[in-house]
């Protein structure tokens, strides 16, 4: 007996240590939003055209966000289907982003000036942040993964450290107005050419004036020798941002920089080198909603505009009343004067679709779209068409008309670009993930959103754990003070319990959250209570006279039906929880519904098996030899006359 | 010691108590959450010193947002409700409460949640519950098959289960006048967690009494249930006392966050072991000794 007792409970120990080993950092157990920080955001799947969306539109709905969240750089993220029981169909989607203040940082540099190499030992070495890690993307930006951020502040320090490290270079050309030619290069500058009476190139004064008049005082200009109107100029810090602090659009230092370059003179060319084009810092909340909710939809219309000559001989052309220039302008931009048609372009022939730049003086954020043979074909027969009668060819996305640019043949190779007015560096970036990704087969109406700070959860998750450490401590003094030896292996085993319910959460793994950790005081209760039940039965067992061998033995005997109801009633109301909370917007009950059944079986396990060996060993010793020493201690009494009926 | 003999007096104080609550749910009724009225909720944390709850219902008001409750968390944090804020709602409010002081207001937590949402929930807590009751009470007459008339076990512990839940309700609605305390998904995870102690709790006397009635059957129920009782009210107390301690610790200890979530579970844990030893217990007798309509023998004996 005392042989196998030492052989299992030798094996429950290795188990625990097994389990020790498996759960040696708490933290390293997956932590839910409330207590990570994080986005949390349920969407519902909007009927399209009177149709309730099917299993497999939600099917398709769910792995295109996925696939969006992912290309946006964020680990962990999780996309789940709710509502619908076993035969309805799921109607809502909760997408789960952890740690909204992100862990990686998109920044790209105009003409790829910085390697990963560098900006990584610039992390290193001058920010404090070993654990960056820089990699170069598909699209030449690069990206920076570290292990936390504290906060959007220390992410903009770093922005500036890097602004302030990596020079900008300008260079700017200017010429002579010239009145028969058009500038050259892009039309922009030469209609933006301010003042005809100009005659001469500006000087170096009137370069670092411009500089002034944006605020910068601390600028290297040179001229370039043999080169008149030819300056290069090195700057530091420049302040790229298009968004203020509160996420609106505003110029871009840059911006500004030409504006005040441009009033000076003709510019013929310029070129920037080095300037940081874009900080992104992986999981901002409001571009993860704008990725993931819009349904992009990418529309190629054939746009037919008004007839240039008039149709008959006997009407008055062009109509309305119009000039003849009017009219050039107004026949494909009035909407009532073109129709317009489906062509065959279908946006699910697209192959690819990356942020790009576009040429020019001034570079324009686009989107590059690469279509497939098919795509490729219908692509050129429409423009063909749109060429030869000079039509248009109209991109929408979302029923946002975005350009209906003409084309001067047809274009082959199965290449496109879309610009918009409203393109940023973020939105092209969006947008290319999106279309990427596929169009949503269903439309999304954001009904629930929370935001949790990383910081609020981390504190209130330490501070908890601290309280519930001091917690199992009382706990253990009590219990030991009050029901002395079996308190002493109650407390073991509840020691134990607690360990190996960390090992099993960490390996299952089980989500922890706030209500999980309810759920994990209520399993501590009902494993203390398992272990009460326990002391007390064999204190009565005792008291009526047996051996404290046997007391042990029946009074584990007596006390597992009511440990065992107790538990399935408790693993019942668990079961309807966790197979109800599938209809909540929330993850609170099945987090708790979980956490609670893995408890609860858990307790009933350590009680029965561990307590119970612990206990005999402890009494097959010298300590055996102390009965008293089982008995609480409000009964140090000598043992009353059985007062109990059953203690027979 | 003979509780049953006293049992009038516990049933009237459950009775008061049950009573109290359900007019308190009635009017003024739980300080419901967004998770049930719908709207948007912000917690900020001022980094500058603590403005105070009327400078920043002042804030409030000036970017658009009369309805806003603003509540002191302490810590120099705040928790606002709104209306529902939409997508770009909180700008405003970020506006206005930046320029209250120099160090600007960091946003610790926001949370919409629309109309249709707060619905379902209310709806899918209340069919949780009464499913996961039904499966209970099943399952009890099936563990207590042994004794006769299982089902007056079953039902016994439900009714101490609906005791509990609706003073902790009860207990809640003045917490809600008093501190504000407002009624969210936690705290119906801490509901939960009462059903699920007020059960246990339940079950583990029956377990004495089942074992005592198999035991000795010739004796007298009310004398059974007694005996079962005056067995089992050290382990009650104990593991009552060893629970709220961890749950007084974390209360004192623990985050500001959990401070209401705490509280739900302590009054639960109490009422759940009182109303196993008081109210459960008491009903088995009531009922045995009139058979049925344990209601009628309660207004005979009264009158």
């Amino acid at each position: 007996m005392v042989v196998s007792a030492v052989f299992a409970l030798a094996i429950s120990e290795v188990n625990i240590l097994g389990f020790v080993r498996g759960g040696d950092s708490p933290l390293g157990l997956t932590l839910g939003l409330d207590l990570e920080g994080g986005t949390h955001l349920v969407y519902r799947a909007m009927p399209e055209d009177g149709r309730e969306p099917t299993k497999d539109d939600m099917e398709g709905l769910r792995n295109i966000i996925d696939k969006r969240v992912n290309e946006f750089g964020v680990n962990e993220a999780s996309v789940q289907l709710l509502g619908g029981g076993v035969d309805s169909i799921p109607d809502r989607v909760l997408v789960q982003i952890p740690g909204q203040t992100g862990t990686a940082i998109t920044l790209s540099f105009a003409a790829d000036t910085v390697t990963p190499e560098t900006l990584e030992a610039f992390f290193r070495n001058e920010l404090g942040r070993p654990d960056a890690a820089v990699t170069r993307n598909e699209n030449g930006s690069l990206m920076v993964q570290l292990d936390d951020i504290q906060g959007e502040s220390e992410s903009d320090e770093w922005r500036d450290a890097i602004i302030a490290q990596y020079p900008v270079a300008l260079q700017v050309g200017y010429i002579l107005p010239q009145t028969d030619s058009p500038a050259v290069g892009d039309g922009d500058a030469g209609k933006l050419a301010p003042d005809e009476q100009v005659t001469t190139l500006p000087s170096l004064e009137d370069v670092r004036d411009a500089f002034v008049s944006v605020g910068r005082n601390d600028v290297v200009i040179d001229t370039v020798d043999g080169a008149e109107g030819l300056f290069s100029i090195i700057m530091y810090g420049m302040d790229v941002n298009t968004t203020d602090e509160s996420g609106r659009p505003v110029l871009g230092e840059d911006q500004r920089i030409m504006a005040a370059l441009r009033e000076i003179g003709t510019m013929q060319f310029a070129s920037t080198q080095g300037t940081l084009m874009q900080w992104t810092l992986g999981g901002g909340v409001q571009e993860a909603k704008n990725l993931i909710g819009k349904t992009a939809q990418l529309e190629f219309r054939y746009r037919e505009c008004g007839d240039i000559l008039a149709p008959s001989d006997d009407m008055l052309w062009p109509p309305d009343g119009l000039s003849e220039n009017e009219w050039l302008v107004g026949r494909c931009s009035n909407p009532a004067y073109f129709t317009e048609s489906a062509t065959e372009i279908d946006a699910a022939d697209l192959d690819d679709a990356f942020p790009d730049i576009s040429g020019g003086a001034i570079p324009r954020p686009i989107v590059t779209l690469v279509f497939n043979e098919d795509g490729g074909k219908a692509f050129f027969n429409v423009t063909d068409r749109v060429s030869r009668q000079d039509d248009r060819l109209a991109i929408y996305l979302d029923g946002e008309e975005l350009v209906a640019p003409s084309a001067r043949a047809g274009i082959t190779g199965g290449r496109a670009i879309i610009e918009g007015g409203s393109f940023t560096t973020e939105r092209v970036r969006t947008i290319a993930i999106q279309l990427r990704s596929g169009a949503l087969p269903v439309g999304l109406d954001l009904i629930q959103e929370r935001n949790v700070d990383a910081v609020l959860g981390k504190d209130s998750l330490q501070k908890s754990l601290r309280a519930g450490g001091y917690g199992l401590v009382l706990l253990v003094v009590f219990m030991i003070a009050y029901y002395k030896v079996p308190g002493v292996i109650a407390s073991v085993a509840l020691v134990g319990y607690t360990v190996l319910l960390l090992g099993i959460f960490k390996m299952i793994p089980v989500t922890l959250t706030l209500s999980g950790a309810a759920a994990v005081i209520l399993s501590l209760g009902f494993a203390v209570d398992a272990n009460v039940l326990i002391a007390e039965r064999t204190k009565e067992e005792l008291r009526s006279g047996r051996s404290l061998l046997a007391a042990i033995t029946a009074g584990f005997d007596r006390a597992w039906p009511s440990i065992r109801d107790g538990n399935v009633s408790t693993i019942i109301v668990a079961v309807v929880l966790f197979w109800f909370g599938d209809r909540f917007s929330t993850s609170v009950m099945q987090g708790f519904a979980l956490t609670l059944a893995v408890g609860v079986l858990l307790s009933m396990f350590t009680a029965f098996f561990a307590s119970r060996l612990l206990l005999r060993l402890i009494a097959s010793t010298w300590v055996g030899d102390k009965p008293h020493w089982f008995v609480p201690v409000r009964d140090q009494t000598p043992p009353n006359a059985p007062t109990s009926g059953g203690a027979s | 010691m003979d509780i049953i003999a006293k049992r009038r007096i516990f049933l009237s104080i459950s009775s008061v108590l049950v009573v109290i609550s359900a007019i308190m749910l009635v009017s003024p009724s739980l300080n419901l959450g967004i998770d049930f009225t719908s709207g948007s909720t912000v917690t900020y944390q001022f980094e500058g010193g603590n403005p105070g709850t009327d400078v920043v219902t002042d804030a409030l008001a000036r970017s658009g947002h009369p309805e806003a409750i603003v509540q002191a968390l302490g810590d120099d944090q705040y928790f606002i409700r709104t209306d529902d804020l939409g997508v770009y709602g909180l700008d405003a409010i970020n506006e206005e409460v930046a320029k209250l002081q120099k160090a600007p207001a960091k946003v610790l937590d926001t949370s919409t949640v629309g109309a249709s949402v707060a619905e379902d929930t209310v709806r899918n807590a209340i069919t949780a519950v009464i499913v996961a009751v039904i499966f209970v009470m099943l399952y009890i007459m099936y563990a207590f098959r042994s004794v006769p008339n299982s089902y007056k076990y079953a039902f016994a512990a439900i009714v101490a289960l609906a005791h509990d839940v609706l003073i902790v309700l009860g207990a809640f609605t003045v917490l809600g006048i008093a501190i504000n305390a407002e009624v969210n998904a936690i705290f119906i995870v801490g509901i939960l967690t009462v059903i699920g102690y007020s059960v246990n709790d339940t079950i583990v006397i029956f377990d004495r009494i089942r074992e005592n009635v198999t035991l000795a059957p010739g004796r007298e129920f009310r004398a059974t249930v007694n005996l079962s009782i005056n067995e089992s009210i050290t382990r009650s107390l104990g593991t009552s006392v060893t629970t709220m301690t961890v749950i007084l610790a974390i209360l004192l200890f623990g985050g500001a966050s959990l401070r209401d979530f705490m509280i739900v579970l302590l009054a639960g844990v109490m009422v759940g072991t009182y109303s196993s030893i008081f109210v459960a217990a008491q009903i088995l007798v009531l009922w045995e000794r009139r058979r049925f309509l344990p209601w009628r023998r309660e207004t005979v004996s009264t009158s």
